[in-house]
C-alpha cells in the first residue's frame, strides 16, 4: 500500500494511525514519518486520542532509533501524568533502547514494587533478557510470568516462539495449544500448530498435522499455506505404512488438494509461472501410485 | 576452497529483503551456475521467509520450487543466507534455520551461507554488510568474498534503501500471502542504474 503522504489531511492520519494500533502493524517508519510531517502540529485536535497517539509514537521511535522524539512525546505524558507507572515503563524502556539494560531493570523492578499485578513491566524485564541473546533464561521467566497471568496469550505465544528457536517442538506445540483454547476459530492458530507437528515428524504427528491443516481450511478456504501443508502431510501419508485404506484416502486428497492449490494461483500476471513451479511439486512428491503392502 | 564472489543482484536482494523486516529474522537461497567452473560465483538470491523460521513444511515447499526454477535457468541451490533477530547476533552458531544449509550442504558440497552482519547496516554502507561461510568437511569455514563491482554497488544498495526500495521485495512469505506477489523479484533483476533509475 502507498500513501502519498504529503497530501494527506491530520483526520485521515488519525484514522490510519488507529486503523494500525488495532491490527498491531508495526509501521514504525511511516508512524514517525507521518507524526513529524502532519500530526504533531495537530495533536491538541485528537482529543482524549491523543495520549494513545503519543505512546504509539514513542514506541516507534524507540524502533527507529529516534530518542530524541520519543524523549518528547515521553516528557508531555508524564507532565499530564505525573507519578504514573504506565508512563515510567515508556522511561524504562528508553534505557533498554540504548542498552542500559541495568538501569531499564532497576525502573522496572520499582514499577512491580509498587504494584504487583501490573504484567507490563514484568514482560519488559523479559524482553530485556531475550535483547541479551539469553534466550534460556527468557524463557525461564516467561514460564514464571505464565505461573501468575496463565491468560495471557501474548505471553503464551511469544513463549511458543521462544521454545521453537530452541528447536523444543513438543514444548512449543504445548504453548500454542494454549492460544488455541483462547481463540479456537482463528485459523492461523490452527495452521501453526500443523507445522509445529509436521516438523516433529512420525506417522503420529503427521496425521495431527493433517487434521489441523484440515481445520484451518475448514475455517479459511483460501489459506494456501494449510493446502500446500495438507498436500505435504497426504504425500507423508502416501509413502507410510498406514493401512491401504488411509492410503487411498490420502491419496485422493492430495489430488484434490493440489487442483485447489492450481486453482487458487490462477490469478494475476504470475499465473503461468506458479502453475510451472506448482506442477514441480508432483515430480518431487508425486509418487502418486499405490504401493501395496 | 576458493574465494566466494557475490554478484550485486544478489547482494542488493539479502539487504533489501533483511531492510524489509528489520524486527524479525529473515532467510533465503543462493544460487549458482550449475557449471563447476563457475560455481564459486553466487548469480542470484531468493528471498524465503521472515515469519517462522524453525517450521519446515513450507521450506519443503519453497526448496521443491526454487529447485525447479534455477533447473529452468540452469542454475543450482549453493546457499543459504539469513539475517539474525537479535542486533548483535552476526556468527554461524547463530544463525535462524541452520538445518536448512547442512541440508544444502549434502547436496552441494561448497555450499555457502551468508549471514547479514546487523552492525555494518546503514544507509551508507562502506562495506558489504554480510559474512560469509563455506562448508569444508561438514563444517563451516569462514572465507573471504568479493561481491561483484563492490564501490558501485554498495552506494547503489545504499541509494536504494534511502529511497525505500526495501517495501518492494517480496519473499516466499509475501507469495503465501497473496500469489499475486512475485517471489523472483523479476523488477530486481534489471542491472543497478536502471533499478536506480525507478526509485
Amino acid at each position: 500500500m502507498a500513501y502519498n503522504y504529503e497530501q494527506m489531511s491530520w483526520s485521515e492520519v488519525r484514522d490510519l494511525f488507529r486503523k494500525w494500533r488495532e491490527d498491531n502493524e508495526r509501521r514504525s517508519d511511516d508512524i514517525v514519518l507521518l507524526w513529524k510531517r502532519i500530526l504533531e502540529d495537530n495533536a491538541s485536535k485528537l482529543g482524549n486520542e491523543r495520549h494513545l497517539v503519543l505512546e504509539q509514537v514513542i514506541i516507534a521511535a524507540f524502533d527507529c532509533a529516534r530518542l530524541d522524539i520519543s524523549e518528547k512525546c515521553i516528557r508531555e505524558l508524564s507532565q499530564e501524568f505525573p507519578g504514573s507507572l504506565r508512563v515510567q515503563k515508556y522511561k524504562a524502556m528508553k534505557y533498554e533502547a540504548m542498552g542500559r539494560y541495568d538501569e531499564a531493570n532497576d525502573v522496572l523492578d520499582d514499577i512491580i514494587s509498587k504494584d504487583e499485578t501490573n504484567a507490563a513491566p514484568r514482560k519488559r524485564k523479559i524482553a530485556i533478557f531475550k535483547a541479551k541473546g539469553k534466550t534460556c533464561e527468557a524463557i525461564k521467566e516467561l514460564c514464571e510470568y505464565l505461573k501468575k497471568f496463565m491468560s495471557d496469550q501474548e505471553a503464551w505465544h511469544e513463549l511458543c516462539s521462544l521454545y521453537l528457536s530452541e528447536n523444543e517442538y513438543s514444548k512449543a506445540a504445548f504453548c500454542m495449544e494454549e492460544v488455541l483454547l483462547h481463540n479456537p476459530h482463528s485459523h492461523l492458530i490452527h495452521q501453526r500448530l500443523a507445522e509445529i507437528r509436521y516438523t516433529m515428524g512420525g506417522l503420529e504427528n503427521i496425521e495431527i498435522a493433517k487434521s489441523y491443516y484440515s481445520q484451518a481450511l475448514k475455517l479459511n478456504s483460501c489459506n494456501l499455506r494449510a493446502l500446500y501443508g495438507l498436500y505435504l502431510c497426504c504425500n507423508h501419508i502416501i509413502n507410510s505404512k498406514a493401512s491401504v485404506n488411509k492410503r487411498k484416502e490420502a491419496q485422493k486428497l492430495a489430488s484434490y488438494v493440489l487442483s485447489e492449490i492450481q486453482s487458487k494461483s490462477c490469478v494475476g500476471n504470475e499465473k503461468a509461472k506458479n502453475d510451472k513451479y506448482i506442477g514441480s511439486l508432483e515430480n518431487a512428491f508425486g509418487n502418486l501410485d499405490l504401493k501395496s503392502n | 576452497m576458493t574465494d566466494v564472489k557475490i554478484s550485486s543482484r544478489a547482494y542488493t536482494k539479502i539487504i533489501l529483503h533483511a531492510a524489509k523486516y528489520p524486527y524479525a529474522a529473515v532467510n533465503g537461497l543462493l544460487l549458482a551456475a550449475k557449471d563447476k567452473s563457475k560455481n564459486q560465483f553466487i548469480v542470484d538470491a531468493i528471498p524465503l521467509f521472515h515469519q517462522c523460521l524453525n517450521v519446515t513444511p513450507m521450506a519443503e515447499i519453497a526448496l521443491v520450487q526454487v529447485e525447479a526454477m534455477a533447473a529452468d535457468e540452469g542454475l543450482l541451490i549453493a546457499g543459504y543466507y539469513a539475517a539474525a533477530e537479535n542486533f548483535n547476533d552476526s556468527s554461524i552458531e547463530k544463525i535462524p534455520g541452520a538445518r536448512i544449509p547442512e541440508k544444502i550442504a549434502e547436496h552441494f558440497s561448497n555450499a555457502v551461507c551468508v549471514m547479514v552482519d546487523n552492525k555494518a547496516m546503514s544507509l551508507n554502507m562502506e562495506r558489504p554488510a554480510i559474512k560469509a561461510w563455506q562448508n569444508a568437511d561438514s563444517r563451516w569455514v569462514k572465507t573471504n568474498f568479493s561481491v561483484d563491482s563492490c564501490d558501485s554497488t554498495l552506494e547503489a544498495v545504499s541509494a536504494l534503501l534511502q529511497k525505500g526500495a526495501m517495501k518492494d521485495i517480496n519473499d516466499f512469505d509475501n507469495y503465501l500471502d497473496n500469489v499475486e506477489n512475485d517471489w523472483l523479484n523479476e523488477h530486481l533483476n534489471r542491472d543497478l542504474k536502471q533499478l536506480l533509475a525507478m526509485y
